[in-house]
């Protein structure tokens, strides 16, 4: 049988996020990644200009949203109840602030986290008056919880906003990726902790593989397609730990490679799977001596190319460890020749 | 003879009924507080044991480690085998990747169970036991306190190519020119008053935030790393150490554990 998404029904796992045509669809309030804030800022930066320039979308963000430091809750240093009365104050900011009722993050452990206290807050009704409670006497604001799809409790990620105006986004493109092999890696956090949460669900979720289809690129399947980058929270972030990191990416792009060898393009939508899958292909090459050249780019990144912003002044593609020239070549991306690989990537 | 010795016989026979008596209670207490978890209680319905959760964990791949083992030693509430299990390098080899949650026929979440054991430890001092979990006084003066200081987990000079030598020499040019790379990538960093990437949160805000983690019991929970470090590696003085040691090397097992 042929495992296409075709026989799959997915349509339980639909999300209803407005588009720029829908009623609320142009207001948003966002909140930012702390790891890319970090690690990879670039990839918020063209998300802006994307969202703001070609979407006109009011993009609202409050000076005073902190992280819902959910990088703190899954590596050990707070507790369940720190995350809900942050989450419920980073969302009455939002609300009382901004005016805003639609809001998405940019990272998947924040929509993870935030989507984790909206449930529990459903299924435990002591938490939500505690959360109510501790909110009113530590900040005094009011307890308000988002209904962004469908009218229930939630919020999405900002690749479910590039999703739904996919269509949009590529009438706007000046390039294709027709003849392009492209393969999504969902971050674990966009659908494995929730997956009815997730863009069709999290064994074939449609969020990134339908914006690739959108702009025209095939799309392969590959046995490790779902098995995660290895970033791991405390894994990645203590050095002496990221073997873990680079065995997972390693044993992700081996499966990849071996299935369709010609296939040089994933699209990620969480901030650790963007670095890690990229970074690790270094280590990999200076430690076994393999090189799988695979350029991992995030949603807002392709999109970006794709719309004709520059890959390494808007998209930050010079910060990659695998060299992306080769992927603009074959997609017919222009780039300034004139300037050797080290010129393009080191401005001053 | 005192007045115990003479109801409960010989001295020895007093002190291990007594000790047994202590351990009785203390363990006791351990099942107890880890049951009153609400990620427990979602996390662990009833595990049949089929291993789904370890076929598909990548951290099972690459360590000892096998999620199945942790549901069914929760599973059984056997306080020794619990307080083996909060003393090992085991439920920290969890990468929190929650592979293992969509998986269960029986939908458990080990990865939330692991959460609550995690705390467990670390409010018991148990994490100072083991190499992985001794790691915690990183996790909290990483993610806890650039939280507390900047309203972030992680920050830009988090990111260090000492650190982070994967992301390679493009990555040491940027950051040597970490505010120029920045505004070439048209998002300045560090701004007041303005929403942006990187921000300086107002101040009032930061306050709302500690208070918060005040009131929740992350700030205890915090204090628990430094307490159960000061306790096992003997003095505050030899915690700074085993901190100076990984800033510098990268690597915690180049600090010689005394015991």
């Amino acid at each position: 049988m042929k495992v296409t998404r075709e026989n799959i029904i997915w349509e339980s796992h639909q999300k209803h996020v407005p588009t720029i045509d829908d009623e609320g669809g142009k207001l948003w309030g966002c909140f930012r990644s702390c790891f890319l804030q970090s690690a990879a800022p670039y990839t918020e930066g063209v998300a802006y200009k994307i969202l703001k320039n070609d979407l006109g979308i009011d993009l609202r963000e409050a000076a005073g949203h902190t992280s819902c430091g959910a990088i703190g809750y899954h590596g050990d240093v707070t507790t369940i109840e720190t995350q809900m009365v942050v989450a419920a104050r980073n969302f009455a900011v939002a609300h009382e602030e901004l005016g805003v009722d639609n809001l998405f993050s940019f990272c998947v452990t924040s929509f993870a986290n935030y989507t984790e206290m909206i449930h529990l807050w459903e299924e435990e009704p002591e938490l939500r008056e505690y959360t109510a409670k501790i909110l009113k006497e530590t900040t005094g604001r009011e307890f308000w919880i988002p209904r962004v799809s469908g009218n229930r409790p939630s919020v999405v990620h900002a690749s479910d906003v590039f999703y739904a105006n996919r269509h949009k986004l590529a009438q706007k493109a000046k390039y294709s990726l027709k003849g392009i092999k492209a393969v999504d890696h969902i971050g674990c956090h966009y659908g494995k902790i929730f997956p009815g949460e997730a863009m069709g669900g999290v064994e074939f979720p449609q969020v990134l593989v339908g914006l690739l289809e959108a702009f025209g690129a095939e799309i392969v399947d590959y046995p490790e397609r779902r098995h995660c980058c290895g970033m791991g929270f405390r894994q990645c972030a203590f050095p002496e730990n990221r073997d873990y990191t680079a065995s997972s990416t390693y044993k992700k792009l081996a499966s990849l490679k071996q299935a369709h060898p010609d296939c040089n393009l994933i699209l990620t939508n969480c901030p650790g799977c963007t670095v890690f899958l990229d970074a690790e292909q270094g280590t990999i090459k200076e430690v076994l001596e393999e090189e799988f050249n695979v350029s991992v780019l995030d949603y807002a990144q392709l999109t970006g190319l794709m719309l004709g912003y520059d890959p390494f002044k808007d998209c930050g593609l010079n910060a990659k460890a695998v060299e992306v020239e080769p992927l603009l070549d074959k997609i017919g991306i222009p780039y300034d020749k004139s300037k050797t690989a080290e010129q393009r990537r080191r401005p001053f | 003879m005192t007045l115990f010795e003479t109801v409960l016989g010989d001295s020895d026979n007093y002190f291990s009924i007594f000790n047994t008596a202590i351990i009785f209670i203390y363990m006791s207490k351990l099942v107890d507080e880890l049951k009153q978890d609400i990620q427990y209680q979602h996390g662990m319905n009833a595990c049949l044991n089929c291993g789904i959760c370890t076929a598909v964990c990548p951290a099972a791949e690459v360590y000892d480690y096998s999620p199945r083992e942790v549901m069914n030693i929760c599973q059984t509430e056997d306080e020794e085998w619990l307080i083996d299990l909060l003393k090992s390098d085991k439920i920290w080899f969890c990468g929190q990747c929650y592979s293992c949650k969509p998986r269960c026929p029986r939908g458990n979440s080990t990865a939330d169970v692991i959460l609550a054991l995690r705390r467990l430890s670390v409010r018991h001092g148990y994490f100072a036991e083991s190499e992985k979990g001794r790691q915690q006084l990183f996790a909290k003066r990483v993610f806890g306190e650039n939280m507390l200081k900047r309203g972030y987990t992680l920050t830009a000079e988090n990111i260090t190519p000492e650190h982070f030598p994967e992301l390679g020499e493009n990555w040491e040019y940027y950051f040597e020119h970490m505010k120029e790379m920045r505004e070439w990538w048209d998002v300045p960093m560090d701004k007041e008053n303005s929403a942006g990437s990187h921000r300086i949160i107002p101040e009032k805000d930061m306050d709302e935030l500690r208070k918060i983690y005040k009131a929740t019991g992350a700030m205890e929970l915090m204090e628990a790393v430094e307490k159960g470090m000061e306790k096992k590696l003997g003095s505050k003085k030899e915690v700074e150490k085993f901190w100076d040691n990984w800033v510098e090397t990268a690597d915690s097992r180049n600090y010689e554990m005394k015991h």
